[in-house]
């Protein structure tokens, strides 16, 4: 058995922004513990923080795309997925106007997720209707 | 106030505990008796959305007993009048009928909050989740302009942030009306900045916040809807209409790491990669940014968030390439320098956390914003406004046919939606396992029920079964639930009323009824 690989980040929960020291062994997470340098929590951390991070390795995890076909959703590629999304945003734009589309950005992802996603919207789309889960 | 702080921060109310025993006084403000009362050397237990009530009554005792800061008063704000004026009628006695407080509590917590050296107010969803949320915050800063804590070490407002990268995403310009770096989309030269990077022109007109978006998916104006990592099905108020809005749409895209209740009502749903799997960095409550680094190798056919929309942005004519998250940080950079430009990853590498306003890579950061307040060279900038607000009662008062008040909130161990938290490591005790209603002794009494019995409860919109827990937590008349649990989805029963500014709905506050089910 190899020896578990140490990374260091930041957890994915509130917004006290821990750091934490992932403990990694064969592709798997097997224990997180605070990280003693940190400056926000100087090694401490919540049952969230150290516990609940199993939900990266769950079987339940989606590893394709997904399509409605004749009201259920099946597994596609991602080049329908995407030609799909791309020509019907296109219709919904011109025939409705950039207006009629909105975007929900996600607080939970990084900061160059958060750039990227609003840049995609002001550009392609052409509107300002982003808005994030800030307010739940 | 409006923060359970163990429950929602614990490492925070750690630091807050902790500071206790070194001198630090601390007063919850807070309709519930939560874990931090017993740290805290005063509970104002005040009625659900009052606040407004008690903070100007608070105002009202500081200028009566002329416990102000009127050198800083002078200096740095304006419309101080204004404020007198408004505040004049909440005396004592008047806000304790609306607060359910005694008056000369009112009258010592003014008194010690603006008698002290340094004092600090802070925050969560308990201020911000009202119909009247704007003025609750508003109402927060007239406190610290009127007594000058703010600006200064161990003083100022800090609003806790529920969410890993809250701060980060309205920063990076994920809010309608705002572009990276926080500026108003309708600040020309800003704008005219970006809009010469990305070789386009941007809609100068703000957007809808997420709760106007539903307003116009049920009147057919907006038609496509594309979610990122959000449960909004779950996790926002009205739950039967947003099921209703969200199957109306010509187009919902659901881009996230699990079959989200949301995502089951999707034409398209992506698989994106999760925390664990991929660089970048959050910004933390108190304007940090740290990096977050991959731990694991994602499952092949999962993406990144920022790679996916790349590729759609660049098959839909607006090619869109990064290598790296940090090339994208490094755009950002450039583009918002007077935040961001000291502090390319290879510096937080070395310095682990920056705190932003960082213009170059010689500025140590800027650990306290405001600072401007107590620096004489600078005493001739922009003063700022009191702005004085009014008391409105919560939309949804309790009546006959909804004798209780039901207001929400997040437990220690479950976050939001629950669709990460019901992934524990193995061997790990968790005490709460599924919903349950969080109701006073006096009430369970009167209405013959007891810890684990089943009751229904209903509003106006909806109703649903839920198991009982009898606490001393919760005040007579005021009942308690979380939103994780979507097999008992409190959404159905809160009330699609919002702040007309923020767009914040009034998760905080609603009517019910409750009947036991033997």
């Amino acid at each position: 058995m190899s020896e578990a690989a140490k990374v260091k980040t930041v957890c994915g929960y509130c917004g006290t922004g821990c750091g934490l020291v992932v403990e990694v062994d064969n592709n798997k997470i097997v224990k997180i513990r605070g990280d003693k340098e940190a400056p926000v929590n100087k090694g401490q951390t919540c049952v969230k923080g150290s516990f609940a991070y199993e939900y990266v390795h769950d079987k339940s995890r989606l590893t394709s795309p997904l399509i409605r076909k004749a009201g259920k959703l099946v597994e596609t590629t991602w080049e329908e997925a995407y030609a799909f999304i791309a020509e019907k945003l296109q219709g919904i734009k011109s025939q409705f106007g950039p207006e009629s589309i909105t975007m929900f950005a996600t607080a939970r992802s990084t900061n160059e997720v958060n750039y990227v996603t609003q840049k995609f919207m002001r550009t392609v789309i052409g509107s300002n209707n982003i808005d994030g889960c800030n307010r739940t | 106030m409006g923060s359970n702080t163990t429950e929602a921060h614990p490492i925070i109310a750690n630091r807050m505990k902790k500071a206790v025993k070194s001198g630090l006084k601390i007063i919850v403000i807070d309709p519930r008796r939560i874990d931090m009362v017993k740290s805290a050397h005063r509970h104002l237990q005040i009625n659900v959305g009052s606040d407004i009530a008690l903070m100007n009554a608070m105002i009202h005792v500081i200028i009566e007993e002329e416990l102000y800061n009127p050198a800083f008063i002078s200096q740095f704000t304006v419309d101080f009048d204004t404020l007198k004026e408004q505040v004049k009628r909440y005396t004592p006695e008047y806000a304790a009928v609306i607060t359910g407080l005694e008056p000369q509590d009112i009258i010592d917590t003014a008194r010690e909050y603006a008698k002290a050296e340094k004092a600090m107010i802070a925050y969560t969803l308990g201020i911000t989740e009202h119909h009247c949320g704007v003025n609750n915050v508003f109402d927060i800063a007239n406190l610290a302009l009127l007594t000058g804590h703010i600006g200064k070490p161990g003083s100022g407002i800090m609003p806790l942030r529920g969410q890993n990268n809250v701060q980060g995403a309205g920063d990076m310009g994920c809010l309608p009306n705002q572009l990276p770096g926080a500026v108003s989309i309708t600040n020309d030269e800003y704008r005219g900045r970006f809009e010469k990077a990305w070789g386009m022109d941007i809609n100068p007109i703000a957007g809808d916040t997420q709760t106007r978006a539903f307003d116009k998916m049920e009147t057919g104006a907006v038609k496509a809807l594309y979610c990122l990592g959000e449960n909004p099905l779950v996790a926002d108020v009205h739950m039967t209409h947003t099921r209703k809005l969200l199957e109306k749409l010509d187009l919902l895209v659901v881009q996230d790491i699990f079959l989200t209740e949301t995502a089951k009502l999707a034409d398209v749903v992506l698989p994106a990669r999760s925390w664990g799997e991929v660089e970048g960095t959050y910004t933390n409550t108190d304007r940090r940014i740290q990096r977050v680094r991959k731990a694991v190798d994602a499952h092949p056919n999962t993406k990144d968030d920022w790679v996916i929309l790349c590729e759609l942005a660049t098959l839909m004519g607006y090619p869109m390439n990064y290598n790296t998250s940090e090339e994208i940080w490094d755009e950002l950079r450039e583009l918002a320098w007077e935040m961001y430009g000291g502090m390319p990853y290879s510096r937080l590498e070395k310095e682990y956390s920056l705190h932003y306003p960082c213009p170059d890579e010689s500025h140590p950061g800027t650990f306290i914003l405001h600072e401007r307040y107590h620096n004489k060279v600078e005493a001739s900038g922009k003063q700022s406004p009191f702005i004085p607000v009014m008391y409105t009662e919560p939309v949804e008062l309790p009546d006959e046919d909804y004798p209780f008040t039901l207001t929400t909130g997040r437990r220690y161990e479950s976050y939001n939606t629950h669709t990460q938290t019901r992934f524990y490591a193995s061997g790990v005790k968790i005490k709460q396992t599924e919903e349950s209603l969080d109701i006073h002794p006096d009430d369970a009494a009167k209405l013959g029920i007891e810890t684990g019995e089943l009751v229904e409860i209903s509003s106006r919109r909806g109703s649903l079964q839920v198991k009982v827990k009898v606490t001393e937590q919760v005040a007579p008349g005021l009942v308690f639930m979380s939103f994780h649990f979507s097999d008992v989805p409190t959404n159905v029963l809160t009330i699609n009323e919002f702040d007309p500014i923020s767009g914040t709905a009034e998760f905080k506050a609603c009517a019910v009824n409750i009947r036991p089910l033997k």
